[in-house]
């Protein structure tokens, strides 16, 4: 145990990645490490067309596939694959990111047929963010309907406005106050809003 | 006593039947089905109220309660439900969630605005989730309803 806590920082990482980096060409893998921009354990960046084969060399070394979730952040659609080993004697995780730029059609190549765990993430994924996964053996939505429009958890989605005949946002349901509220603070009537709070009881 | 006669109008007799044999379907969609399985259980016991026998279809069941968030998934199944259920069917909107969307009134891409909006509800029980005295409150509340209807006098039943 202390000798996996010693080795759980930079030296593990650069081990992995030169090994992945050999093992796999193409696959241009680079550390991602906790500053500015991210915070947290460090994770490696590998390129999106070879995560099969990635996934393929880091199969004997991690025997678990945790979660496979994913980011949008409106410049490129972020997939985290989160990796343990389930050994007492070394237990150790890894979390795989890549990066997809195209934003229209998103693809990764699936990893079901490595990691079984696989196939629900992967659907998952294709359900809240739009990334296809090529040669998934059960390519459809999980949690929501199979009609439904849109991916739920990308920056620019809309709800949409009826589904099957009942409307996702009635008008008379909507809470108005709160935008009554900022618009009065925005025109700075002050005396207008402090005479709509009182008459709410606020 | 035992020998005694009561008088009394056929409607009322009925509607007091039916008020003390309530059948609920066995339908619960989120945290306040816990609550309504603790009012069903034997510190709170539905069954004092005629209202205990848990029916497993909607077939055999008069009385639907919404315990939970009714996505908008799961609202087309509600309907359906409701539908198969045989008249007269009262339906109880259980918890902030089936009253007008709860939590997820405003941001809540996938749940319906209350099951009002595919269903016809009867009484609305507020809380999040409503303790199980809430929601016998609210059982006896449509039970002073059904006392009160006069179901002979109704269209259906008249032209029988």
């Amino acid at each position: 145990m202390k000798e996996y806590c010693m080795r759980s920082g930079l030296e593990m990482y650069n081990d992995l990645i030169s090994s992945i980096n050999s093992a796999v060409t193409n696959a241009n893998a680079s550390l991602i490490s906790p500053g500015e921009e991210e915070v947290g354990d460090s994770s490696v960046l590998v390129n999106p067309e070879s995560i099969f084969e990635v996934m393929s060399f880091l199969k004997p070394l991690y025997n678990g596939l945790q979660v496979i979730s994913g980011v949008d952040y409106t410049e490129y659609i972020e997939v985290c694959y989160f990796l343990a080993h389930f050994d007492p004697e070394n237990p150790k995780d890894v979390m795989i990111k890549t990066r997809l730029k195209d934003r229209q059609d998103p693809r990764l190549n699936s990893i079901s047929s490595l990691y079984l765990a696989a196939n629900w993430q992967e659907r998952e994924c294709y359900d809240m963010l739009g990334v296809s996964f090529n040669n998934h053996p059960d390519h459809r939505r999980i949690l929501c309907p199979d009609d439904w429009e849109g991916f739920p958890l990308r920056r620019d989605y809309k709800v949409q406005e009826v589904y099957r005949g009942m409307k996702v946002n009635p008008e008379n349901k909507m809470n108005r106050d709160d935008q009554l509220f900022e618009d009065n603070k925005q025109k700075g009537n002050e005396a207008d809003l402090i005479a709509w709070a009182l008459s709410k009881g606020l | 006593m035992q020998d005694g006669i009561v008088l009394t109008k056929v409607d009322e007799l009925l509607s007091w039947g039916r008020k003390n044999s309530l059948w609920p379907m066995t339908f619960g969609l989120a945290c306040c089905a816990i609550e309504m399985m603790a009012t069903g259980a034997s510190k709170y016991d539905l069954e004092r109220f005629g209202c205990g026998a848990f029916m497993a279809t909607p077939r055999r069941a008069d009385l639907m309660i919404v315990a939970g968030t009714v996505t908008l998934k799961m609202a087309t199944r509600v309907k359906i439900l409701w539908e198969q259920m045989p008249e007269p069917k009262y339906v109880i909107s259980m918890g902030s969630c089936a009253n007008k969307g709860g939590p997820y009134w405003q941001h809540g891409y996938h749940v319906l605005k209350g099951v009002d909006e595919v269903v016809p509800v009867d009484v609305y029980v507020p809380g999040c989730p409503p303790r199980p005295e809430a929601l016998i409150e609210g059982l006896m509340v449509l039970q002073k309803k059904i006392a009160n209807e006069r179901i002979l006098h109704e269209k259906w039943v008249r032209n029988v």
